[in-house]
């Protein structure tokens, strides 16, 4: 967790150069005014510059209010269509927010013009020091003063030493020489932001920014009250570069920077920070499996993840669990490219879109979701976790509507104004988030359900939304098969999907009275007897699978008739073996949404088990 | 107006290293010179730990890229071993109307020259001029490309810091800035050849200065 130690020491002396008394009133009050204006917002504007580029997890190359939603390429760091904000305007140069710098720079806000120092520390990260945001600064100090090395000190000062010109020249010359002054200030602005990004230590706060795992080293800024210079020996070792001063109306402005080569710093990897998010997941009972879980991004088919994902996946992961919930282990690949595609899928997850989708029904048991929601707690790298290959953010979109829909009662038309990507984007996330709602509810209500989550999958990331905003859908494994509206032929399939789970429900109506043990051994027999599934992943991504109506064989459609058979049952368990069923039962959606691709429409109205839209 | 001139480090690239290498710089430049309302955006450059600043404009992005394409292409037509780009910033000035048709003027207050020496793909290991292949074992070539590259970072970041001293040590000539102007207006130009470059400038400053427009534009 990084560590922020930012006090502000910008005061206004009271012998300033701009005082009343040495000026004449009428005209130098005003031109005095607007010099010292100038000079602060100076200091204001270069800590800004400073802190942004020094301040890892706060700067604008992650993520800022005009970046919540990622950029496609990791280094751009600016929207041009960000409102301008009045501090901005200073200087001409409109910068992201830093809270730090406008935290320190506002409490300094009656402050004289004193140096402003800008100590840029590298400091050793203590593995198991506790929170150190509740220690003092001394204490702090005591904690770390082995361990911290200051990189860069940044001085930002006013001269007023130099002969303070009469102010007896006229108001217009007076006003020509703010206007060349404040172009020289702008310059020098100009060129801060330049060299910032120049000096090493920008090397180490990008490391920091970029990587998904805790680093040996924090960097922190720090203003602080009592500088202690810098020995013979340090300021021998650090290079010295000193911006040309600006000429005041009664002094100068003087930037420079004392700065030490890096090459002898690494940021070594520590702990990865992944398993953290993974620990948030409330509610999960694969708390412990989650924390072997490596860290984001995640790798396909790491076993770990795949337990993770199955804990929160779909009816494929049924087929495979044939052990308890808590040590649910990887399966060989049925869902391989599932997972893969659920692997893929996270990294996506946690961005500004996801914070929104959270929000909108923050699904208990959807990996995303803790996931998302411990990046959004903690701001650690929370973009940058997942591999940088995971770019679109349209998946992001997709489970929160996905979501909905699946809980929703009544199907929506199915929306085709995505290709096959969408689809199988939204269908991925469904199978991604579709455990959420599983776990919400006891039910898997996958004939209502499954259609419309064909259709968000089919749809464009904005139909999704505009579905979600909409309804509120039921839990897409709820054994209450209601109605099918969904006009689609893909959710005549999902009828069919609904339908074999029905007879399930209608002819074993005592199945939930079961005893848990025969769900699982439920369970596990139909994991066993689910090879289809795996041949079709291994042939081909869901997708394609989705999309490809002539692909899958009827086998599949039996089997994943089989698979919801055993799955639609034991659902008011709230047991371990309620949440084998929720596995079973995504697998066994899966199997169906599988079984539609290839069967198409024609398998709609053919299958005996269709539940008749009402 | 004074013109003030600087003339930067000359660096060494390979022919895929120009667009980057020119971007950084030029954008660089720019940015400084940018002087209305902007939001910089920080750009990493690929074949170097580097990070660039640009001022944020389309115009000036898109501008320099396709210049940056024409000198590419100019390259590969005249595999000089030097070459020099011309980065001018100007003041549009208006003139009496006289037997000039063209009453527009630029005044030229700030010239940049990028000097670069673009090494031939089949390079030698001086790099300095173009020989034919020689048989060299793969690991001495990485190795020796890896040093190059890394020679040509530290120099590329020199010439970063020549940039930020020069726009430090020379203010007075900027003009004021104006409003709604976001950027200085400029043009980029790669001279046929570069033992002409220097003189058709000088030239060209003092046409500019003694007030021909047309035959400066």
């Amino acid at each position: 967790m990084l560590k922020m130690i930012l006090k502000s020491l910008v005061l206004i002396p009271r012998n300033s150069v701009f005082s009343p008394k040495k000026m004449n009133r009428s005209s130098s009050n005003s031109e005095g005014a607007k010099a010292e204006q100038i000079i602060f917002e100076f200091f204001a504007k270069s800590l800004h510059i400073i802190l942004e580029s020094r301040t890892p997890f706060m700067s604008s190359r992650n993520f800022s209010g005009d970046q919540m939603i990622c950029s496609p390429s990791p280094s751009s760091s600016s929207s041009s269509s960000s409102s301008v904000r009045p501090r901005d305007k200073w200087f001409n140069l409109a910068l992201r927010e830093c809270p730090a710098a406008l935290e320190s720079f506002d409490i300094g806000r009656r402050s004289s013009l004193e140096p402003l120092v800008v100590d840029v520390v590298l400091v050793a990260r203590q593995p198991f020091v506790g929170d150190q945001m509740s220690l003092s600064d001394q204490d702090e100090l005591a904690c770390e003063t082995k361990n911290e090395q200051v990189i860069e000190r940044w001085l930002v000062q006013y001269d007023n030493r130099k002969v303070r010109e009469a102010s007896a020249s006229r108001s217009s010359s007076s006003n020509s020489k703010l206007q060349v002054m404040y172009k020289k200030a702008t310059l020098l602005l100009r060129s801060l932001f330049v060299m910032v990004r120049l000096l090493p230590a920008y090397k180490i706060f990008r490391a920091l920014n970029s990587s998904g795992q805790i680093c040996k080293f924090k960097l922190v800024p720090k203003v602080p009250t009592i500088v202690e210079p810098f020995t013979r020996r340090e300021e021998a070792e650090m290079q010295k570069f000193a911006f040309a001063p600006v000429d005041t109306v009664c002094g100068r402005l003087c930037m420079s920077v004392l700065y030490r080569s890096l090459s002898d710093v690494s940021c070594e990897h520590s702990a990865p920070v992944s398993p953290t998010f993974i620990t948030d997941y409330v509610g999960s009972p694969l708390a412990d499996p989650l924390k072997r879980f490596p860290s984001l991004p995640l790798s396909y088919g790491s076993p770990p993840l795949l337990a993770f994902q199955r804990r929160h996946s779909w009816s494929f992961d049924r087929f495979k669990a044939s052990s308890p919930p808590p040590s649910v282990s990887c399966s060989p690949s049925p869902t391989r490219s599932d997972s893969q595609a659920l692997v893929r899928r996270l990294p996506d997850i946690p961005t500004g879109r996801r914070k929104d989708e959270e929000r909108d029904f923050s699904p208990p048991c959807s990996p995303s979701g803790p996931v998302s929601r411990g990046i959004t707690r903690t701001e650690s790298a929370p973009v940058r976790i997942p591999a940088p290959s995971f770019e679109s953010k349209q998946n992001l979109v997709a489970p929160s509507p996905r979501l909905k829909l699946l809980r929703q009662a009544s199907l929506k038309p199915v929306r085709n104004s995505g290709g096959a990507v969408e689809s199988g984007a939204g269908l991925e996330k469904l199978f991604l988030y579709g455990r959420e709602e599983f776990r919400r509810s006891s039910r898997v209500r996958l004939s209502t359900n499954s259609s419309p989550r064909i259709s968000f999958s089919r749809s464009s990331s904005r139909s999704y939304q505009e579905d979600f905003d909409d309804n509120d859908f039921p839990c897409p494994f709820d054994v209450e098969y209601d109605e099918i509206t969904d006009p689609s032929s893909r959710s005549g399939s999902f009828d069919q999907r609904g339908d074999i789970h029905e007879p399930p429900l209608e002819s074993s109506g005592s199945y939930p009275k079961k005893s848990q043990d025969a769900a699982v051994g439920a369970l596990v027999n139909m994991l066993k007897k689910a090879p289809p599934l795996r041949q079709d992943v291994s042939e081909t991504s869901i997708p394609e699978i989705y999309w490809n109506n002539n692909k899958k064989p009827a086998g599949a459609h039996d089997v994943a008739a089989a698979s919801m058979t055993a799955s639609g049952i034991a659902l008011a368990a709230k047991t371990t073996a309620d949440a084998l069923e929720e596995l079973r039962s995504y697998k066994e959606m899966k199997n169906v949404l599988l079984s539609q691709s290839t069967m198409g429409s024609s398998s709609v109205t053919t299958s005996p088990f269709a539940v008749s839209g009402s | 107006m004074n013109c003030e001139a600087c003339h930067l480090k000359e660096l060494e690239v390979e022919s895929f290293e120009i667009r980057e290498v020119l971007r950084c710089i030029l954008h660089t430049i720019v940015f400084h010179r940018a002087l209305g309302l902007i939001r910089p955006k920080d750009i990493d450059l690929e074949l170097f730990d580097i990070t660039y600043v640009q001022c944020g404009e389309i115009e000036v992005e898109k501008k320099i890229d396709d210049k940056i394409e024409q000198f590419i292409t100019w390259i590969d037509k005249h595999p000089n071993k030097k070459s020099q780009i011309c980065l001018s910033f100007y003041e549009v000035k208006t003139k009496q109307p006289s037997w000039f048709t063209n009453k527009i003027e630029r005044l030229y207050w700030e010239q940049w020259f990028i000097n670069l020496n673009v090494l031939q793909p089949t390079k030698s290991p001086t790099g300095k001029s173009q020989h034919s292949k020689l048989v060299m074992d793969p690991g001495e070539e990485s190795e020796e490309r890896s040093s190059r590259r890394t020679l040509l970072e530290q120099s590329l970041q020199e010439v970063l810091f020549q940039i930020i001293k020069f726009v430090n040590e020379k203010k007075d000539h900027v003009p004021p800035i104006n409003d709604g102007v976001i950027y200085c207006p400029f043009e980029i130009t790669f001279p046929s050849s570069s033992d002409s470059t220097f003189g058709m400038d000088m030239i060209k400053r003092m046409l500019h200065s003694g007030g021909h427009p047309s035959m400066l534009s």
